[in-house]
C-alpha cells in the first residue's frame, strides 16, 4: 500500500502549479473569457509543447501513456485558478473515446488533438432527456456509402471552437458515435457561455450528408465507449472541484487574517476558525474519495462506476458548501465580480451539474 | 500509487482473522450475539486471551514486550478486531500509560508495571479530566505536595471510565503553582487501594454505570510513582495524546455497524432512510482512505499531524450518525428502554436491534465529547494547519 504520488507525477504537479501562478492571472482570465474564442490559442499551444495534450494517450497513438491518477492532478491544479481552456472537451473525452475506439483514422485524429491543431467535442446531449443519454431522437440513415444525419444536440461544450463532433445517433435503429465535421452542408451551431466562463453550443443536424467511414463505433461498444469516457471525465470535475476547494478554504483563511472588524482581524473569531476548519475538513474528505475513484478508474476495477457515483455526489454538495461559505466569509467582496471567489462557487455549480448532478449520483451509487 | 496491501500484510491479516476466528472466548461471543451485558470477567478473560496469543502489546517495541509491528500491521490488527465486532482493548494501560512508562519511567517502574499492562494483571484507569477542568485540562487542580519520600494528594477527577474495575489510575496532578499553568503538573500513578481514594459511580443518560468520580483525601502515595521529573507531566500527557492516532477513527467497527444496518434496511422499504445510510456510506469510505492515506504518509516517513483530528471528528460524527440511523430503523420499537442491566431475561417484543438502539444513541453522544472534545480538535486543525 502506497498513496504517495512518484516523483514523475509529483513533477508533472509542480510544472503546471508553476504555470497556473505565473501565467494565469485573475486579470488574463477575464481577457481570455472575453475574447471570441473563449479561450487562448497560444496557451493550447503552449500546453501541447509541453506535452500536456498527450498527458492520457497511449503511447502507440502518440500519447504520454499516463492514466487518471495524472489527469486528476492535472484537473486539480486548473481548478485552483479556474483554467478555461477546453482540455475537458477536447482531450479528456474526445480522447477517451477515440482512443479506445477501433476507428479507422483515430490516429490521425488523436495526432491533431495532441499537436494543438484541432477541437474535438461531444455531442451527446438532447434538450428531451433527463441523463438517459442512450433514448436519441437523432438519426443517422445509411445511403450507400454516406450517411444522412439528422437531429439537434445540446449542451455541446467548446462546441463552437468544435472542427468536429462526435455525435451519438441512431444509426439504421442501432446507437452508433459518428464523427463529423463542423463545415459540412446543413450543420449549423449557436455557441453560448456557460455560468463558469467556458462556451457551449447547440448543434443543429439538417440532412447532413457524412461519408459511411466516419462511424467510430455502433451498439454496446458504442455504449461503452461513451460511458467510459463520462466516468473519466467525471473524475477529472471532481479533482478540479478538489482544486476550487483548495483554493477557497486557502484563500478564505488568508482574507479573514487581512480583514479587519471590531478592532482585529476577523480570523480572530472562533465561529470562522470553526467554519474554515470545516470547509478544509470538507475538501480532505472529497480528496480521499478521489483517492479511492482515480485508483479504481486507473487499474479498471469494476467498481470504479460506483467509486466516481459516491465521489461526484460529495463533490456536488461539499464544493457548494465550501465555495458558499468562502463567499460568506469574504463579506460583500464576495459576491462580487472582481474577486475570484465568487467565481469559484459557479465553477462548483457548473461542475455539480456537469455528467449528472448530487443526488443523481447518489441515486446511481445505490443502484449499483 | 498501490492501494493493495503487501502479500506478508495479507498473511498477517490471515493470522488476525484466524485468531478471531478460532481463539476469540467463545463464551463472550456467545453474549454478544444474544445482546447480553459483559461482565468485568468477561473483559478480563478477552485481554487474557490477547496476552496469551503474544498481542496484548500490539503497539510496543519488541524491547518491552511488544509484537514490534509496523503501522501498517496495527492498523490491520485494529480493523479487523473492529470488523469481527470484538471487544474494545482497553487503552488505559497498553494504550496510554504503557507508552508512557516505557519511554519516560525509569528502569525500576519499567520493570514493575509493563508486565501487568501486558498479563492485564493491572487494570489501569485515567485521571485527566476534573469537575473544573475539561477541555481545559491544564487549569486542573488535584494537588499533589511532596512529604519526605511521599506526594500527599488532595482533590478530585471525573468521567474517569471504569475506574469502578481499576487497580490502579494514571493521574496528571499539580506539585507546584507556576505562572504558565502547564508548567506545575506532574504524572503520578496511585493505587487505587491507598487509604483515602473513593470512587463514586456517575450514571449516565443511558442509564449505564461506565463512568465515576474519583476522590483523592490526604492520599499517601509514594514518591517512587512519580513519572519522570516533576512539572513534565504536560509534556508526557501530550506524548501520550499524539502516540494514539490510528484507530480513533474507528472505521472498523463503524463499517460492520453499517452492513448490520443495511441488513435491517432492506427489509423495510423506506428509501427516504436508504438515502441516509447512503450518504453516510460514502462519508465512511472517504473516512476509510483518509485513514490510508496517513497510514500511507506515516510509512513513508511522514509525519502526519493534526490531520488526525479530522479522524476524530468524522470518526465520532458516523459513530453517532449511525447510532441515530439504527434508532430511525427502529420505527415504534425505540420507545423500549432496557435500562441499566440490559434485558437478557426478559426479552423485550419488536426487533432485536431495537431496544438496544436507544441505549447506543444516548451512550455515544460521549463520542465527540470525549477525548478532546471535537471543537477542540477544530480549535487544533485551526491553529496547526490552517495557522490562525
Amino acid at each position: 500500500m502506497n498513496l504517495n504520488y512518484s516523483d514523475e507525477q509529483q513533477m508533472l504537479r509542480d510544472q503546471i502549479q508553476k504555470f497556473c501562478e505565473s501565467d494565469y492571472s485573475f486579470e488574463k482570465r477575464e481577457a481570455i473569457i472575453k475574447s471570441d474564442n473563449g479561450y487562448d490559442k497560444d496557451l493550447w499551444k503552449m500546453f501541447s509543447e509541453l506535452g500536456w495534450l498527450s498527458v492520457p494517450f497511449k503511447e502507440e497513438t502518440g500519447g504520454l501513456g499516463y492514466g487518471p491518477v495524472e489527469l486528476t492532478i492535472l484537473f486539480e491544479e486548473f481548478g485552483k485558478v479556474l483554467v478555461v481552456e477546453p482540455y475537458l472537451s477536447t482531450v479528456v473525452i474526445s480522447g477517451s473515446i477515440l482512443d479506445n475506439s477501433n476507428f479507422s483514422n483515430k490516429s490521425k485524429l488523436i495526432g491533431s488533438i495532441t499537436s494543438g491543431e484541432k477541437h474535438i467535442s461531444l455531442a451527446y446531449i438532447e434538450s428531451n432527456q433527463t441523463f438517459d443519454h442512450s433514448s436519441l431522437s437523432t438519426t443517422a440513415i445509411s445511403d450507400g456509402n454516406t450517411l444522412i444525419v439528422n437531429g439537434m444536440k445540446s449542451l455541446v461544450l467548446n462546441g463552437g471552437n468544435a472542427d468536429h463532433i462526435i455525435a451519438s445517433v441512431m444509426l439504421d435503429g442501432e446507437f452508433a458515435l459518428v464523427l463529423i465535421d463542423q463545415g459540412l452542408s446543413g450543420y449549423s451551431s449557436n455557441s453560448y457561455p456557460t455560468v463558469d466562463g467556458q462556451t457551449c453550443a447547440e448543434i443543429q443536424l439538417e440532412n447532413v450528408s457524412v461519408p459511411s467511414e466516419s462511424i467510430i463505433a455502433k451498439g454496446e461498444d458504442a455504449i461503452n465507449l461513451l460511458s467510459e469516457a463520462i466516468n473519466l471525465a467525471t473524475l477529472c470535475i471532481s479533482a478540479e472541484s478538489i482544486g476550487c476547494m483548495t483554493a477557497c478554504y486557502l484563500k478564505t483563511v488568508e482574507y479573514t487574517k487581512e480583514r479587519r472588524q471590531f478592532d482585529q482581524p476577523i480570523s480572530n473569531f472562533q465561529v470562522l476558525q470553526h467554519r474554515m476548519v470545516d470547509m478544509f475538513i470538507e475538501t480532505e474528505m472529497c480528496k480521499s474519495l478521489l483517492y479511492k475513484a482515480m485508483l479504481e478508474c486507473d487499474s479498471n476495477e469494476p467498481t470504479k462506476f460506483k467509486s466516481v457515483s459516491g465521489l461526484k455526489s460529495q463533490i456536488g454538495t461539499a464544493g457548494k458548501f465550501v465555495s458558499q461559505q468562502a463567499v460568506q466569509l469574504h463579506g460583500g467582496m464576495g459576491v462580487s465580480e472582481e474577486l475570484l471567489i465568487g467565481h469559484y462557487l459557479k465553477k462548483l455549480v457548473a461542475i455539480d451539474s456537469l455528467f449528472g448532478n448530487s443526488s443523481h449520483h447518489l441515486n446511481k451509487y445505490i443502484s449499483s | 500509487m498501490e492501494i493493495s496491501f503487501t502479500e506478508k500484510d495479507l498473511q498477517f491479516r490471515g493470522q488476525v482473522r484466524s485468531w478471531i476466528k478460532n481463539d476469540y472466548p467463545a463464551h463472550i461471543k456467545q453474549k454478544q450475539n444474544n445482546g447480553e451485558k459483559l461482565s468485568k470477567q468477561d473483559i478480563i478473560d478477552f485481554h487474557k486471551a490477547l496476552s496469551l496469543q503474544g498481542w496484548m502489546g500490539y503497539n510496543w517495541p519488541v524491547e518491552y514486550g511488544g509484537t514490534g509491528w509496523s503501522s501498517t500491521q496495527i492498523y490491520i490488527f485494529q480493523k479487523e478486531f473492529g470488523l469481527a465486532g470484538c471487544i474494545n482493548i482497553l487503552p488505559f494501560g497498553v494504550g496510554m500509560v504503557g507508552p508512557v512508562i516505557y519511554t519516560f519511567g525509569s528502569d525500576e517502574q519499567k520493570k514493575r508495571f509493563l508486565p501487568n499492562i501486558l498479563n492485564f494483571d493491572t487494570w489501569w484507569c485515567q485521571g485527566y479530566s476534573e469537575p473544573g477542568s475539561g477541555s481545559d485540562l491544564a487549569s486542573l487542580k488535584t494537588k499533589a505536595l511532596k512529604e519526605g519520600d511521599h506526594y500527599i494528594v488532595n482533590g478530585s477527577k471525573t468521567w474517569t471510565t471504569l475506574a469502578q474495575h481499576a487497580d490502579w489510575i494514571f493521574c496528571l496532578v499539580r506539585t507546584e503553582t507556576t505562572e504558565k499553568k502547564q508548567e506545575g503538573i506532574s504524572f503520578i500513578l496511585i493505587d487505587m487501594k491507598t487509604p483515602g481514594v473513593e470512587v463514586e459511580p456517575i450514571i449516565t443518560i443511558d442509564g449505564e454505570h461506565e463512568v465515576n468520580a474519583v476522590f483523592f483525601t490526604d492520599v499517601k502515595v509514594p514518591a517512587e510513582n512519580l513519572i519522570g521529573e516533576e512539572g513534565k507531566g504536560w509534556t508526557y500527557a501530550k506524548f501520550l495524546l499524539a502516540h494514539e492516532r490510528f484507530g480513533i477513527a474507528v472505521v472498523g467497527a463503524s463499517i460492520r455497524q453499517l452492513n448490520i444496518l443495511k441488513d435491517i434496511v432492506a427489509g423495510l422499504k423506506n428509501p427516504n432512510l436508504e438515502r441516509k445510510i447512503t450518504e453516510l456510506e460514502i462519508n465512511l469510505n472517504a473516512l476509510e482512505m483518509l485513514e490510508l492515506r496517513l497510514l500511507s504518509d506515516l510509512e513513508n516517513g511522514g509525519h502526519p499531524g493534526a490531520e488526525s483530528s479530522i479522524l476524530k471528528i468524522r470518526g465520532t460524527e458516523i459513530q453517532q450518525r449511525l447510532t441515530e440511523l439504527f434508532v430511525e430503523a427502529s420505527g415504534e420499537y425505540a420507545l423500549i428502554y432496557p435500562g441499566p442491566h440490559g434485558h437478557s431475561n426478559n426479552q423485550p417484543a419488536g426487533p432485536a436491534h431495537a431496544a438496544k438502539s436507544v441505549s447506543k444513541f444516548l451512550n455515544y453522544r460521549k463520542a465527540s465529547i470525549y477525548g478532546g472534545s471535537n471543537e477542540i480538535q477544530k480549535n487544533i486543525i485551526s491553529k496547526y494547519i490552517l495557522g490562525l
